[in-house]
């Protein structure tokens, strides 16, 4: 892994310096390295749009990383702060309710078992875990939502701010492992 | 838009870049405030009793309380704007060095105490004047690091725009007591601190947005 790290330092130095074929082996290299560190994150269906939020940032911020120090805690730091900016994101998002004539097998399990979120959803109180899962991760309408837990529409809505705001905090003041 | 496709754009407009240098910044912040000291000795003067001041201990004092956490503040915020470090031991250094500062300035009011009112050595009128320059002194600071910020990349934008006011704040404070012939560190105490406090607030939510990216 440090000798991947370091080729892709000096596959990023050539970038900054203009050089486009290494640059395109380097962004081919992060979008793989991208699509793992996000599967383990966040949902399916946000990976990808994280994924693209990324290399938009890499390569807007690419001057920002010193070719004498290690690349790899560069774009962890990168890659991280995206990932808090996607849970803040999801705390604003309007979410629909989906049409239960479109409902697809649940996939939960496989994702959530996996998932880094499910460990950090465990730090969470259960009432913003349970309104978080429903709304953000299963596509209920906040009265939906309301009705299977028993909250109020707007305890719902609390649960959710609270909670995923919880989660940035979390994140930002954790190490990253990846 | 796949991902791949998105690779194959950005690689294809790739332009050479300058790589950000802390030094550089630090130049930069350095020219700037020299130049605004510069102009303020000689557009405004020093304060009048300044050969006098120089051989107490409140001047120095003074100094040292608007001049250490402005080097404190400003190095952190320097060294947030990159993605991997962050601003937060420095905002905790120089909350540190305020208290200290506060606790000698109550130490040398303890030992040099004056027979003076509270109320006459507040001079509030004085005192809001102060207030004023120390805010309008901070402003060039706050400005360039506001540019430098846009360029970086801090993972912590809220902490970032704090150090960055503080920095901003303190060194204007800096600046003005030059200027500024109060040295009661009671009036000190409460003023700078008021100044440099309400700046540093205004401007942690004005350059909030521009550490975001």
């Amino acid at each position: 892994m440090d000798g991947a790290r370091d080729e892709w330092g000096e596959l990023m130095a050539a970038a900054q310096g203009g050089h486009g074929g290494a640059y395109r082996r380097l962004l081919g290299e992060l979008r793989q390295w991208l699509t793992r560190y996000y599967a383990r994150r966040l949902p399916p269906a946000l990976v990808d749009d994280a994924v693209q939020d990324a290399l938009i940032a890499i390569h807007e911020k690419r001057h920002t990383y010193d070719p004498a120090r290690p690349f790899r805690p560069w774009l962890a730091a990168v890659a991280r702060h995206k990932w808090i900016d996607r849970l803040r994101s999801m705390s604003r998002e309007r979410t629909d309710a989906l049409p239960a004539d479109i409902a697809i097998g649940d996939h939960e399990g496989a994702v959530v078992s996996a998932s880094v979120l499910r460990h950090l959803m465990a730090t969470l109180k259960p009432a913003q875990a349970e309104a978080i899962r429903l709304v953000k991760l299963e596509g209920y309408s906040i009265e939906d939502a309301s009705a299977a837990t028993g909250q109020s529409g707007s305890l719902v809505k609390v649960n959710i701010h609270r909670g995923l705001k919880r989660l940035a905090a979390i994140v930002r003041g954790r190490g990253d492992d990846e | 838009m796949t991902s791949e496709r998105l690779v194959e754009m950005l690689s294809a407009r790739l332009t050479p870049v300058r790589v950000r240098r802390l030094s550089h910044d630090a130049l930069l912040l350095a020219a700037i405030g020299a130049v605004e000291l510069l102009l303020l000795l000689l557009l405004v003067g020093a304060r009048p009793d300044l050969a006098t001041a120089i051989t107490r201990p409140f001047f120095w004092w003074k100094l040292a309380a608007m001049g250490v956490p402005t080097a404190i503040a400003l190095t952190a915020t320097l060294r947030s704007f990159d993605p991997t470090r962050s601003p937060r031991p420095g905002l905790r250094g120089a909350a540190i060095a305020v208290a200290v500062a506060l606790a000698l300035g109550w130490l040398l009011d303890a030992t040099h105490r004056s027979g003076t009112t509270i109320a006459g050595r507040m001079q509030w009128h004085e005192g809001m004047r102060c207030m004023a320059w120390m805010a309008m002194l901070a402003l060039p600071m706050i400005a360039a690091l506001g540019a430098l910020m846009r360029r970086s990349a801090p993972t912590d934008p809220a902490g970032t725009a704090r150090a960055a006011g503080t920095a901003g704040a303190a060194w204007g404070a800096f600046v003005f007591a030059f200027a500024c012939p109060h040295d009661d560190p009671l009036y000190v105490a409460i003023w700078y601190l008021a100044g440099c406090s309400l700046v540093a607030v205004a401007a942690r939510w004005l350059l909030a947005p521009v550490a975001r990216w």
